[in-house]
């Protein structure tokens, strides 16, 4: 199979959106007293959030993803999100990550590379151009949203450190800090919490390394300050606040494919046609709108990454 | 009225938007939680009245089993209506689909069943045929339990998974269970 093969995604305009448009928009939002958000949650937002650790809302409304999704509220993704090392309660990981140290940080890039380098988050933040991509993001669990990341393609960062020959998957490390994290300590999870990815897969245009959400940096809850972000596979796969990159020559161990494999596959792609036990994987709940809509097959990047697995088959491998 | 201090708060969070980004999640687990706890509740009456000699605390199985059931029917509901918005196709493949959905409903038949027959008249009517049939209890518990255990995200048999709050139930009907043993039951009367 040939690694190096991907195929490239152009920018949708208005993907790339200047802050002071954002801030008009805010402007504007708040003369008009509409949160982009469903109604059961607009009417209590103002009040509701104000003593909370949510931070103060950004406007969603200057563009869409190249399917014409509307954003989801920054409020929402910043409030309700799984990082299991702090607790797995999505409604209240914001107030319990506030506290996480992600300044100094750095990244190790290593394993099978001619290049091994250990990247502060200033390094990566002016050596790799930040680009906005707005991508759909699916949780196995069954709920979506529509997210505006900043960040670069992963091919970028792994073109640096050079992959061997031998270099097959990549295999990525978040952060552990017990004393920062609550659920850390619960034994319920054998954390450090692990992924990975073919290599292929790494080097897709689609995959990138996010280090914001709406021009802002990343959150802690959101995966501060440098997290993986693969569009077409479960939520999961974007494995947040990451410490180390290795390139392997074998599949690596991934937590909840490790926990429950015949659950959580390996490359736990979108896919409708796979069902779960425990949640529908046919339909899914957009955060913010009410009702369920059709989850899409590769969460709707299936032109786009289809080709990578030609020839597999995806009951099997999902 | 207790009982519905917990449908009070879940109405009064809904319509606040304290539910969450996530609100059918939040309802649907909340409902289900107050089901099983009211379902232990309801099952704790005999075994304290006997040791403790609290006649007042043994009627309360009744009401506190037909909230249980009030719960779980609304837990389903959450799931039914505001969830799959009642297109019954895709809530029955669902079913189908995901065993522990199955175990849920089948526990919710029987709470129903029970509900419905709970009036005096049932009793009368049925005899003694009443008691066997509200035996039943016993096994909408064991479903529920079961039912909760597969709910929870992770591995059951490596115990690697959020599973304190469906082990403590389970060990909590384990031991309402060896209170009922008829010789455990007999001591208890003593």
């Amino acid at each position: 199979m040939n690694n190096k093969k991907y195929h490239s995604v152009p920018i949708q305009p208005g993907e790339v959106t200047p802050k002071n448009i954002y801030n008009s928009r805010r402007q504007f939002l708040k003369q008009m007293g509409v949160v982009g958000m469903g109604a059961l949650l607009a009417s209590c937002a103002p009040q509701g959030f104000s003593d909370n650790t949510l931070p103060e809302e950004i406007p969603s409304d200057f563009g869409t993803d190249e399917l014409g999704n509307s954003l989801t509220s920054y409020q929402a993704i910043a409030g309700y999100c799984n990082f299991y090392e702090f607790t797995t309660n999505k409604d209240n990981v914001d107030e319990l990550a506030q506290d996480f140290v992600t300044d100094p940080w750095s990244v190790e890039v290593g394993g099978l590379v001619d290049n091994p380098q250990t990247f502060s988050l200033d390094d990566i933040l002016e050596t790799f151009d930040q680009q906005e991509r707005i991508y759909r993001m699916r949780c196995v669990e069954g709920w979506s949203m529509v997210i505006p990341w900043v960040g670069f393609p992963l091919k970028q960062l792994l073109a640096a450190v050079q992959p061997t020959a031998d270099a097959r998957y990549v295999a990525f490390q978040s952060a552990l800090v017990p004393d920062q994290m609550d659920g850390a300590n619960s034994g319920m999870f054998p954390f450090p919490y692990l992924e990975g990815l073919r290599l292929d897969e790494a080097m897709h245009d689609l995959t990138i390394l996010a280090t914001g959400i709406y021009d802002e940096p990343l959150l802690p809850q959101n995966g501060a300050p440098i997290r993986l972000v693969v569009p077409w596979k479960y939520g999961f796969k974007s494995i947040k606040s990451i410490v180390r990159i290795a390139l392997v020559p074998d599949q690596p161990p991934t937590l909840w494919n490790t926990i429950a494999p015949q659950e959580y596959g390996f490359y736990a792609n979108v896919n409708p046609s796979v069902d779960h036990p425990r949640w529908s994987q046919a339909t899914e709940r957009r955060i913010g709108e009410t009702g369920r809509i059709d989850t899409l097959l590769m969460n709707g990047y299936a032109e786009e990454v289809m080709p990578l697995y030609e020839g597999m088959d995806l009951t099997i491998d999902f | 009225m207790i009982s519905l201090l917990p449908l009070s708060i879940l109405t009064w969070l809904a319509l606040t938007g304290w539910l969450g980004f996530n609100p059918v999640e939040t309802a649907q687990r909340w409902t289900g939680r107050v089901a099983v706890i009211w379902l232990l509740l309801s099952l704790t009456c005999t075994p304290l009245n006997k040791i403790f000699k609290l006649p007042r605390i043994g009627r309360l199985r009744k009401p506190l089993g037909l909230y249980a059931a009030l719960y779980a029917a609304l837990h389903f509901a959450a799931f039914a209506v505001w969830d799959y918005g009642l297109q019954l196709d895709t809530i029955w493949l669902e079913i189908l689909n995901k065993p522990f959905i199955l175990l849920g409903l089948a526990a919710l038949v029987i709470l129903s069943l029970l509900a419905a027959t709970s009036f005096r008249y049932w009793l009368r009517k049925l005899g003694k045929k009443w008691f066997r049939l509200h035996r039943l209890v016993y096994a909408a518990a064991v479903l529920v339990i079961l039912h909760y255990l597969l709910s929870v995200k992770g591995d059951l048999f490596s115990l690697r998974g959020n599973y304190l709050p469906p082990l403590i139930a389970s060990g909590i009907l384990l031991l309402l269970f060896i209170l009922r043993i008829p010789p455990v039951n007999r001591l208890l009367g003593e």
